[in-house]
């Protein structure tokens, strides 16, 4: 089975086409981006037009984050009429709008505050690690998963979703079906974290501070972790961008771990640079949201610039949340073995609890 | 720098390359006025 059976689309669509460059290459994309556009704009549109129904009869309705809406009209479309061929290109660079998104977050963010956050979140992803490594890898045994695969779904729900099995699955010589069934496994369960992680962070009353934590820690895919942190609040969604990113940094460190335990076993090919495995893994997107936060501190923007910046990032998530949505298909994902999809499930409840227990934990302490 | 070295230079760059370098393009075009605010 190729990954393309389970990833609707290529998730890599900007560096293909400058690979070819060629104009028309550049042109086929942007059907899909003002898709993209048109589908985030729908949902901030509803958000904003059920506020105004609200204010204008005087009634107290429930205040849905436009992300909601963006990705539901998003997973109407794609398991409706389908995602025609000519938007599939364009609705791919959602992963791009979500870095470039991020990095442009760092202008919310000064560096004292991004240290206290960062600091408490990475020894929380620390714990969170070798908790979730360990408990996914027993977990697997247990299910008579293929090594790999045990090793690939370890990975995707411990350190940061589809990234980081792509990365594995080219360090450890995985088999693409067993990287098909992982990434479906994680796409499926992202899916659900939106619609669980906000309920139960309601049910719980947690803080806007906590909540983020939680789904920055819990939460895989990256996109999924920012979107189910927004759906919450906008405060929530910087928490789990900071958090996730934190788990998005050690990717290089865990795929060189288990790189080197398949090459020591004869089964993956030898490390030779390991400075240069890590930096070839290391998520560049860290360094720009660090340097945007850096001239944040150091004034080189001002109040009403860093307004525009701190905005520009949101339309940037806009585009990625509609992303979200178009390349849910359940089709796709109903696909995937039965056994890799329980080792997940379980093992994402059993994370999300720990991650839960860990970041009650923090706010006693850290008052978050 | 010739022009095919330039071509596999770019082609080289990571998704997440791109991303960075877009923004800091955009974050210096509001730095210097091109951009005067961008609305929510």
């Amino acid at each position: 089975m190729s990954q393309a059976n389970t990833v609707p689309f290529p998730s890599t669509a900007l560096p293909q086409v400058d690979s070819q460059g060629k104009l028309a290459g550049f042109l086929g994309l942007l059907p899909g981006i003002a898709l993209l556009g048109v589908v985030g704009y729908a949902g901030k549109f509803i958000e904003q037009s059920i506020a105004r129904y609200g204010k204008a009869h005087h009634l107290v309705l429930p205040n849905i984050e436009y992300v909601l809406w963006a990705i539901l009209i998003g997973v109407l479309i794609a398991n409706t009429v389908g995602l025609p061929k000519i938007f599939q290109r364009g609705v791919a660079t959602y992963e791009f709008w979500l870095k470039a998104g991020i990095v442009l977050l760092g202008a919310r963010f000064i560096l004292g505050d991004l240290a206290r956050l960062g600091g408490i979140s990475l020894i929380l992803v620390f714990i969170e690690l070798a908790l979730a490594l360990t408990f996914m890898t027993y977990l697997g045994r247990g299910f008579k998963l293929s090594p790999k695969l045990v090793t690939l779904l370890a990975v995707g729900s411990s350190v940061c979703g589809v990234s980081a099995i792509i990365a594995t699955q080219g360090a450890i010589d995985a088999d693409e079906e067993d990287s098909s069934y992982a990434i479906a496994a994680i796409l499926a369960l992202g899916a659900l974290s939106l619609l669980v992680f906000p309920l139960v962070g309601h049910a719980l009353h947690l803080s806007d501070h906590a909540y983020g934590l939680w789904t920055g820690l819990a939460v895989d895919n990256t996109a999924e972790a920012t979107a189910a942190g927004a759906i919450y609040s906008d405060a929530a969604g910087k928490i789990a961008v900071i958090a996730k990113t934190c788990r998005n940094a050690l990717i290089g460190f865990v795929v060189l771990g288990y790189a080197l335990y398949w090459a020591s076993k004869g089964q993956a090919g030898v490390v030779t640079n390991k400075a240069a495995f890590l930096w070839k893994k290391f998520p560049k997107f860290v360094l720009g949201f660090l340097l945007i936060s850096l001239l944040a501190t150091v004034g080189f923007f001002s109040k009403p610039e860093l307004a525009s910046l701190g905005n520009l990032s949101r339309w940037a998530f806009l585009l990625t949340f509609a992303g979200v949505g178009l390349r849910t298909n359940f089709r796709d994902l109903s696909k995937q073995g039965v056994r890799p999809f329980l080792v997940g499930a379980i093992g994402e409840v059993v994370i999300a609890v720990l991650t839960l227990g860990l970041v009650w934990g923090a706010d006693h302490i850290f008052h978050l | 720098m010739p022009a095919t070295s330039r071509r596999s230079f770019f082609a080289a760059l990571s998704l997440d390359t791109w991303a960075v370098l877009l923004s800091l393009a955009l974050a210096l075009v509001i730095r210097f006025g091109v951009l005067k605010s961008v609305p929510w």
